[in-house]
């Protein structure tokens, strides 16, 4: 009798276990974005480009939000700081729960234009022609931007004075032949000749810098993939060369960025290709002054790049929550000048609007990136680059310990079937 | 034991009867529930989503379709992938029960600090999975790893060089991922062994000495017999388990360079990140695989009479 007791007991706890569950879930699904008292909170949702605890994207993003608060007591911004290693899939998580955010600045998803959820730069933005015109077609959709850019960054060739002037090279490579010569000399001092980054986490970027120095790219025109390209399979038979020489790392398809970066910034690796972010990555490392690195155009295979790759993150503005006039007048806010330059000196990066690239370009540091701004090559801006670029990521490294045409010619045969739209 | 239902002295009305043998399922009923909420539920949801059209984002467009399957079919890597992943399970499954078979051997001997040696080879099981993995990736770093330090003060390999990027090179990562999953899966198969060896009672063993058997002899036709059914549990076990394996993959070369060293289940979760159709579609290839191969092997050595011996 008494366990008959104890299973009715068991039985019920279990229902009010389970009415529980239903009823957490259904409470965390309910709209979060409040609008209590004729107060509006926006939720904004950022990446943190901070390098610790002291610089946050947080910390950044407060300042202007506490000056716009006092400016509108009627909206409420409400920061949410993701690390980057998070964000997409954080972000994705948020809109497939339907749990909107009003404003995202990292990524940016060209199929939440597609699904209709974002609203265009015009909608949220009183001058929408201060965004840099060369990354429009990034952020664009059916000929619509969406995706507003917020910070860039360039690439160019990063290379380390000191080792250069030990292995007794005068100046900085402009050609293949240099780098190749080079490598080979710095490789001699029992240290990484070039750095050459094909893991995972950015090897579509490494790739098509060295596309880039062949004349090839990924797609030609935006018409057609063109990743087996001659000029392509020739760019990663020179790199095949340069890895069986020794000339770098063991191993590029196993090795990601950010290691490698550091490996430089600790004065072990001769040269290797970066953005502005390797900056602080350097300082931070305390091997290297200032007068012993140098960053200089990448070089090609017959002389330096004139046109290299320019990224940019991106801020986009969702619909769901209908809250258009007060993002409006959030972005109008944001987007000062002075914010910009702010980002840009916080973080090492490169403004995203006319005005505030005007105002940087005789900055020392940033003039020469700011001047390749314009001439920026863009990675693909078709909704198939999401899966394409993952799949390069994955395999592309395995083209200097394989064979680079056919390599490349199965990434080619996937991104046909993916598509060019 | 046999559990009695209550005997009535009449037939009562059908509702009742039904009421009655509705009973039994207020006890098993949070146990059902369970299962299907957990176990079968997330299978149906998984086949599903593999027959659906899903966008890298995770938005599903509209239908059902076949193509994850024939674009899975089609991926060039999946051969290798495969291939690996059977020298994977078969090597490390293998390797670890001929060394536990010796372990446990050891460890049912009388030797000073038994206790404390038997208590000592939990460690690599409690330790966390992932950690041991890491700390395999640390010691093998071809710059700093003090395994290369060793190798390197021996004169084997040189720092910094191909020969000491141990995980770079597909082959030799592959073996020293192998390493890491024999060493974490020692323990439970040796306990399991162990268990096994304690049950076989000592006239047995008596009675093989008093007939003149020598210690191969005791071994081959009296040990390992009866432990066949610890054997086949272990091995049950450590197949799915090993075959299921994410972490020291994952933490030691994330299947790379390109999927040169990734098995099934690391390959699935690769393909998620952009193609997710076809990562499902690839764990249903999984729970499928996994299925037959363990049906097949409890088939092939008839474990009903073993266990029930």
């Amino acid at each position: 009798m008494r366990t008959r007791k104890f299973g009715v007991r068991l039985a019920v706890l279990t229902a009010a276990l389970a009415a529980f569950v239903v009823a957490a879930v259904g409470s965390a699904t309910a709209k979060t974005a409040s609008k209590a008292g004729g107060t509006v909170t926006l939720k904004l949702v950022v990446a943190d480009y901070g390098t610790g605890a002291g610089n946050t994207s947080q910390k950044y993003w407060q300042g202007i939000v506490t000056a716009f608060e006092k400016q509108n007591p009627s909206i409420k911004v409400a920061i949410t700081d993701i690390s980057w290693t998070h964000f997409d899939s954080e972000v994705q998580t948020m809109v497939q729960n339907k749990n909107y955010p009003d404003i995202t600045e990292g990524d940016y998803f060209s199929a939440y234009a597609q699904q209709g959820l974002l609203y265009s730069a015009g909608q949220v933005l009183s001058n929408a022609k201060n965004l840099l015109p060369v990354f429009a077609s990034q952020g664009s959709y059916n000929g619509k931007q969406y995706g507003m850019p917020w910070t860039t960054s360039s690439r160019t060739l990063f290379y380390n004075k000191k080792l250069f002037a030990k292995a007794g090279i005068s100046g900085a490579p402009k050609t293949w032949a240099n780098v190749e010569a080079d490598a080979a000399k710095i490789k001699k001092l029992g240290d990484i000749g070039f750095g050459l980054p094909l893991g995972p986490e950015e090897a579509q970027a490494e790739s098509l810098l060295w596309f880039l120095g062949d004349g090839g790219n990924y797609m030609k025109g935006g018409k057609s993939w063109t990743i087996n390209s001659s000029a392509n399979v020739a760019a990663f038979t020179f790199l095949k060369g340069l890895v069986a020489a020794g000339d770098t790392e063991p191993n590029p398809g196993t090795v990601d960025r950010t290691p490698l970066w550091e490996k430089f910034a600790a004065g072990q690796v001769g040269m290797i290709n970066g953005s502005p972010a390797l900056i602080p990555i350097i300082q931070a490392g305390k091997k290297l002054t200032s007068s012993q690195w140098a960053s200089v155009p990448i070089a090609g295979k017959n002389g330096p790049l004139t046109d290299t790759l320019g990224v940019c993150d991106n801020v986009a503005a969702f619909k769901s929550n209908k809250h258009q006039a007060q993002i409006k007048k959030f972005l109008d806010f944001a987007y000062q000048n002075k914010y910009q330059l702010a980002f840009d000196k916080e973080y090492d990066l490169l403004p995203a609007t006319v005005s505030a690239a005007n105002a940087l370009k005789s900055n020392a540091t940033f003039g020469s990136f700011i001047q390749a701004l314009p001439h920026a090559v863009q990675y693909p801006s078709n909704t198939a680059w999401a899966q394409v670029k993952t799949d390069i990521q994955n395999t592309i490294g395995t083209a200097v310990s394989g064979s680079p045409s056919s390599v490349l010619g199965t990434l080619q045969q996937t991104a046909q079937k993916l598509g060019t739209k | 034991m046999t559990t009695e239902q209550p005997r009535l002295s009449y037939r009562p009305a059908l509702p009742v009867r039904v009421a009655l043998s509705l009973r039994s399922l207020l006890w098993i009923g949070p146990a059902i529930a369970l299962i299907v909420v957990v176990v079968l539920w997330p299978v149906v949801v998984l086949i599903h989503a593999s027959f659906q059209n899903i966008a890298s984002d995770g938005f599903v467009n509209p239908g059902t379709t076949t193509s994850n399957y024939s674009t899975l079919w089609q991926e060039p890597a999946l051969a290798g992938v495969v291939f690996r992943t059977v020298i994977w399970v078969v090597g490390v499954v293998s390797v670890t029960l001929g060394l536990s078979l010796a372990l446990a051997q050891l460890f049912n001997q009388r030797f000073p600090f038994r206790r404390a040696a038997r208590t000592a080879l939990i460690a690599p099981w409690a330790a966390s999975v992932m950690m041991t993995a890491l700390i395999f990736r640390w010691a093998l770093d071809p710059y700093s790893g003090p395994v290369n330090v060793i190798l390197h003060a021996l004169g084997f390999v040189k720092m910094g060089s191909n020969t000491a990027d141990w995980l770079g090179r597909p082959g030799w990562a592959l073996f020293w991922m192998m390493v890491v999953a024999i060493f974490v899966s020692l323990p439970f198969t040796t306990y399991a062994l162990l268990s096994g060896l304690q049950t076989i009672p000592d006239e047995v063993y008596e009675a093989s000495r008093v007939d003149g058997a020598g210690t191969w002899r005791t071994y081959f036709s009296i040990t390992l017999p009866l432990l066949r059914p610890a054997i086949l549990v272990a091995t049950t076990i450590n197949v799915i388990n090993v075959f299921n394996s994410f972490p020291i993959i994952w933490e030691m070369t994330r299947g790379g360079p390109g999927y040169e060293t990734s098995t099934t289940t690391t390959f699935m979760f690769i393909l998620k990140q952009a193609f997710i159709g076809e990562s499902a579609a690839m764990s249903v290839m999984n729970f499928l695989l996994v299925i037959v191969v363990v049906l097949l092997f409890l088939r092939a050595t008839r474990w009903r009479e073993a266990v029930n011996e």
